[in-house]
């Protein structure tokens, strides 16, 4: 009787499990086999390492590395938004339900709307030049420029970000016990102090996350914004590796160059979670 | 300060106005480009450009109407549609079946299935895009929406099995004893007692899932290259490359994009919001 259930559990759980070996689990592995390949995608020579260590050389792969560094900018940017609103909601003012939910709006968007709404805003003839045409100033070609373009899609990035952050932290500082505030209130802590010493420090662990997982996004999830604002550029100053992956795979004729590195992205992001992890763990000890 | 503050954990009456003022300007962020966007789709481009900020003069849906015969996003759209309910509808499917066996069935090596499960929802994207697309052309299935919701299956599953494992988890042993007892069958219980049990999980799960499938970019742009096959993202990408200079038309294709998903919050925004929460203990 026992067995036989338990042969039902695993039967139950194999159809999954197969599709996800298959088409997650297995691509994976097979990026690593072709990232030491020179191929097209039909023969396949093995050439060690020479995808590695022809990146490590590769400019445009040092460029777009250091632009992925200049998005991080949105990183304290988000968390600061973030943080404030979640701060703010935190004193369940009324209708403060309704506000989330508001907050939480860009986040049902896809990257593509997201993408194009800020591509229209700062188009030749978008919200933003037509503002600043009130004023007297001369349209702006925003996106000719690379640090304008970055600085748009980092915008894009607080926009569609800080609503679902600032309900995590929300969440964290929910689960405060309401009487640890109450004993520094009555200790005549005012509110400042309160963020301070008490608020603060009870959420470091949200916040540790929320910073793990905007990192994360910087590095692996612009292909979207990148895609439909500036397709890269202009040259390859708004290229991010997650886009340059997908321009290596449609465009060259070694896609073993795109899959090595991709793999280098995965270790990357490997790495910093266990970080995170590890972080995580040392919280749990103090 | 007053004596009821002192005791309060919170700012006074007199000290929230400031907190909702600000709020409301923030919400407003949010809100006026989004209206700006639905404002925009329902002018002529000439009418635009004469007066941006103010109200359209003459109020018109001919852009709803050009891109939806003409572009082929009314196409696009019932494409989206019966890829998003097919992937969504298999999800639910394979991950209650594994979720339920996981939480509630003794299961070979649980562990290890789990920890598989767990492992791959950490696989960024772009690690996937050139050994996904090779290995869907070996078997063939490139430019076809089997392999697309092959593909959204498989990065939707992890996430989903472990969603489902922690509802189900939640039902009472006791009810299952009791319809083992009257002889309940594997599929009979899963039907009559796990899924009326599961059903806001369920549900929750299926928002999240179709939000997830409606609006994913990159696995739609390179795995459907034909265009009358096209989903919606992707051909509202190529819309606004198309017509970088008409925001009228590029405005309306943004809210025919947009519609699904927001409608999809406003009268589901209960199962969103809790699915948040899972979301977190992650």
């Amino acid at each position: 009787m026992m067995r036989q259930s338990k042969l039902i559990g695993t039967l139950a759980v194999l159809p999954a499990f197969f599709i996800v070996a298959g088409f997650m689990a297995f691509p994976v592995m097979f990026a690593l086999y072709i990232s030491f390949t020179k191929t097209n995608g039909l023969t396949y020579d093995w050439i060690w390492f020479k995808n590695y260590t022809d990146i490590f050389v590769d400019p445009i792969v040092h460029q777009v590395f250091l632009n992925n560094f200049k998005f991080i900018i949105s990183v304290p940017l988000v968390i600061f938004t973030a943080l404030i609103t979640a701060i703010l909601l935190f004193e369940r003012f009324r209708g403060w339900k309704f506000f989330r939910v508001i907050f939480f709006l860009p986040n049902v968007l896809s990257v593509a709307v997201i993408g194009l709404i800020f591509r229209n805003a700062f188009g030749y003839d978008g919200a933003v030049n037509q503002f600043l045409g009130l004023f007297g100033v001369e349209p702006i070609q925003f996106f000719i420029d690379a640090n304008y373009s970055i600085f748009i899609i980092i915008l894009a990035l607080i926009w569609s970000g800080f609503g679902y952050q600032s309900l995590l932290l929300l969440a964290g500082l929910t689960s405060i016990n309401p009487a640890v505030f109450e004993a520094a209130a009555i200790d005549g802590a005012g509110w400042w102090r309160r963020l301070w010493s008490i608020t603060l420090p009870n959420i470091r662990k949200v916040l540790g996350f929320v910073f793990i997982i905007n990192i994360l996004y910087t590095f692996a999830s612009l292909f979207g914004f990148v895609f439909v604002m500036t397709a890269g550029g202009p040259g390859y100053e708004t290229t991010t590796i997650d886009f340059l992956v997908y321009l290596r795979a449609f465009s060259s004729n070694n896609l073993g160059s795109g899959a090595a590195l991709a793999v280098v992205l995965f270790i990357f992001i490997g790495l910093l979670t266990l970080v995170q992890n590890r972080v995580f763990r040392l919280q749990k000890e103090d | 300060m007053s004596d009821s503050d002192s005791i309060s954990t919170q700012l006074n009456t007199r000290g929230r106005w400031p907190i909702f003022i600000a709020m409301c300007v923030l919400a407003a962020t949010i809100i006026y480009p989004l209206f700006f966007v639905v404002v925009t789709s329902l002018r002529s481009n000439v009418d635009y450009k004469r007066d941006p900020f103010g109200l359209p003069a003459v109020w018109s849906v001919d852009n709803y109407i050009k891109l939806w015969d003409e572009y082929g996003v009314g196409r696009a759209f019932l494409n989206s549609l019966f890829v998003s309910m097919s992937a969504v509808t298999l999800i639910l499917i394979f991950a209650t079946l594994a979720g339920y066996a996981l939480a509630k069935l003794p299961v070979f090596g649980a562990k290890y299935f789990t920890a598989t499960f767990v492992s791959v929802m950490l696989i960024p994207g772009p690690v996937l895009i050139i050994p996904i697309y090779l290995v869907l052309a070996r078997l063939g299935i490139v430019g076809d929406y089997a392999g697309l919701i092959l593909v959204y299956l498989a990065t939707g599953l992890p996430f989903a099995i472990f969603f489902l494992t922690l509802t189900f988890r939640a039902i009472p042993e006791e009810i299952l004893d009791a319809a083992k007892v009257d002889g309940a069958g594997f599929f009979r219980t899963l039907w009559s007692i796990v899924r009326p049990m599961g059903a806001s999980g369920i549900a929750t799960l299926a928002v999240l899932q179709f939000l997830g499938t409606w609006n994913e970019l990159i696995f739609a742009l390179i795995l459907i290259p034909d265009a009358k096959m096209k989903l919606l993202t992707p051909t509202l990408a190529s819309i606004g490359k198309r017509f970088v200079t008409d925001q009228p038309l590029t405005s309306a294709g943004l809210f025919i994009t947009a519609l699904v998903p927001l409608l999809l919050l406003t009268f589901a925004s209960k199962y969103i919001m809790r699915g948040l929460q899972v979301g977190l203990s992650r």
